[in-house]
């Protein structure tokens, strides 16, 4: 028995029969599609609103059908691709990124948990000891699906495109990685059920890691690939990166990735520094949505507000700004940790 | 029910270790090299996780899998070879040779493990909860292994300090010319 590894140990682990594991992770994924679906209308009409615009209000009442409309075109578009790409890369890839963007909200807690019919249920799909290292190394993962695309096109703006995307990952992965240390130095632990339960205990990580909050959401911006870091697809400049010659719904894969990463991306700031589900009045999975929505409106609002970067200025933001600050933050959260 | 799921699991993931260590060294094109030297560490995460080690297994994924290796296929796009064939075919004498030093490396390490582990491979050893958990490799590193862990991060250092030292020597003959 003690052979057995602990990764297998960890489902059914809190009382919880193994079949509830995948109906919850079934409906979470769900639940993020259809996020995502509304995030792409809720982008357009408050862009559009910002703007002095409509923003999509023909299919159905206010364009409610809009995303539903968009996914039957995208589904039906001819499966068309260059002559010379290369083929198996070139069909893996909108695969991987989707893939790994919809696996890493199987670790982040959006209740307190439940006992409905004699059954335990967690308010999570999987609580592991190191969730945050898993959503990162997932992320990390995910990377390749964007290189490999925009690689095997064969266009030298998906090359490009690529080419960006690689370098401003890489380079804004080290500060979101540094930000959120100084939550784990607080927390003494990586587990992302863990960092809920220390917030509910002391009080909401976004007063004293406020650095943190501030450069993981840049960071994070940066990773998700938005405005005002949305080099890597830069439609003045490079059509549009590494996904240009992607169409039907292998472009839809790719940019669902992108929407999905960054609701990931707000639903893991909302569990590290706003108190995750906790709340009021509200039961939990609300409070989470509430604080998740902001989330995503703020990146909305920053996207309408903000011109982008030059590519120097990016760079020099990420590796002399970022870093540096996130790196000091580290440091004195640390000494702080260990001296109160 | 779960040793056979362990043992599905182990054998998965060592035949996509060889064989992906294999692809590394028989693909002509440098990319697909780097993909499947990915597929490699992969792999080897899967049998980190199998041994209990998650954070190894995450800090393989995370560092290997992912930083290092995101560099090497940004500097095998940047130069170019995408029109080369995956594969020419045929072993080459390099390939053969590379073949036989692992071979003799293999049999090196199996008769080291048979002369000295004796039994103790054969008994399953308790595995604790904590057993490879951030926190305890943590404790290990900052105790155990302090002398270890310290050299590693100042050779980290200088060879830090030294990428930066050559960029700035290539910035400078590049401004100069």
């Amino acid at each position: 028995m003690s052979l057995v590894p602990h990764v297998l140990l960890s489902s059914g682990v809190n009382g919880e029969p193994w079949w509830i594991a995948i109906v919850k992770a079934f409906i979470v994924i769900n639940l993020v599609l259809v996020t995502f679906a509304y995030l792409t209308l809720a982008e357009r009409k408050i862009m559009g609103r910002m703007q002095l615009r409509y923003g999509p209000n023909r299919a159905g009442p206010f364009g409610l059908l809009q995303p539903i409309a968009d996914l039957v075109k995208l589904i039906r578009k001819e499966s068309f691709f260059p002559a010379a790409a290369i083929d198996v890369l070139y069909i893996f890839s909108p695969f991987l990124a989707a893939f790994t963007a919809l696996c890493t909200f199987s670790v982040i807690p959006w209740g307190p948990g439940w006992e409905i019919g004699g059954y335990q249920i967690n308010g999570y799909v999987a609580d592991l000891p190191i969730a945050l290292l898993l959503i990162f190394a997932i992320g990390s993962i995910g990377i390749y699906g964007f290189i490999l695309g925009g690689w095997s096109s064969d266009s030298k703006y998906a090359l490009l495109g690529s080419m960006r995307t690689c370098a401003q990952l890489v380079s804004y992965e080290v500060a979101l990685a540094l930000s959120v240390l100084g939550v784990v130095l607080m927390s003494r632990s990586l587990s992302l059920v863990d960092i809920v339960a220390a917030q509910a205990n002391e009080t909401w990580y976004v007063l004293p890691q406020f650095v943190g909050f501030v450069v993981f959401l840049m960071a994070g911006t940066a990773e998700t690939a938005r405005a005002p870091f949305d080099l890597p697809e830069a439609e003045q400049e490079l059509v549009a990166g590494y996904h240009t010659e992607y169409g039907g719904m292998r472009f839809g894969l790719f940019s669902m990735s992108e929407y999905i990463n960054l609701i990931t991306l707000s639903a893991l700031c909302v569990t590290l520094f706003l108190g995750g589900w906790h709340g009021p009045l509200f039961p939990g999975p609300i409070w989470f949505l509430l604080k998740l929505f902001f989330l995503l409106f703020l990146f909305i609002w920053v996207r309408t507000t903000v011109p982008r970067l030059r590519y120097d200025q990016l760079m020099r933001f990420g590796w002399k700004v970022l870093l540096p600050v996130a790196t000091l933050n580290a440091v004195v959260t640390a000494i702080l940790v260990v001296a109160l | 029910m779960g040793n056979v799921l362990v043992w599905v699991i182990w054998v998965a993931a060592a035949l996509s270790c060889i064989g992906s260590g294999i692809a590394v060294i028989s693909f002509t094109n440098p990319f697909y090299s780097a993909l499947a030297l990915i597929g490699n560490l992969a792999s080897l995460a899967v049998l980190f996780l199998l041994a209990s080690a998650e954070f190894v297994a995450a800090a393989q994924i995370l560092v290997y899998a992912g930083a290092v290796m995101v560099m090497f296929l940004f500097v095998i796009a940047y130069l170019g070879g995408r029109a080369d064939a995956p594969w020419a075919g045929g072993p080459r004498w390099l390939q053969i040779g590379a073949f036989v030093v692992g071979a003799a490396i293999m049999i090196e390490v199996i008769v080291a493990l048979a002369t000295k582990a004796g039994g103790g491979l054969s008994n399953g050893t308790e595995i604790t909860r904590s057993f490879g958990s951030p926190a305890e490799i943590g404790r290990l590193f900052l105790t155990d292994h302090l002398l270890a862990f310290e050299i590693t991060s100042i050779v980290l250092l200088i060879a830090a300090v030294g990428g930066v030292v050559l960029g700035m020597k290539t910035q400078a003959e590049g401004e100069a010319s």
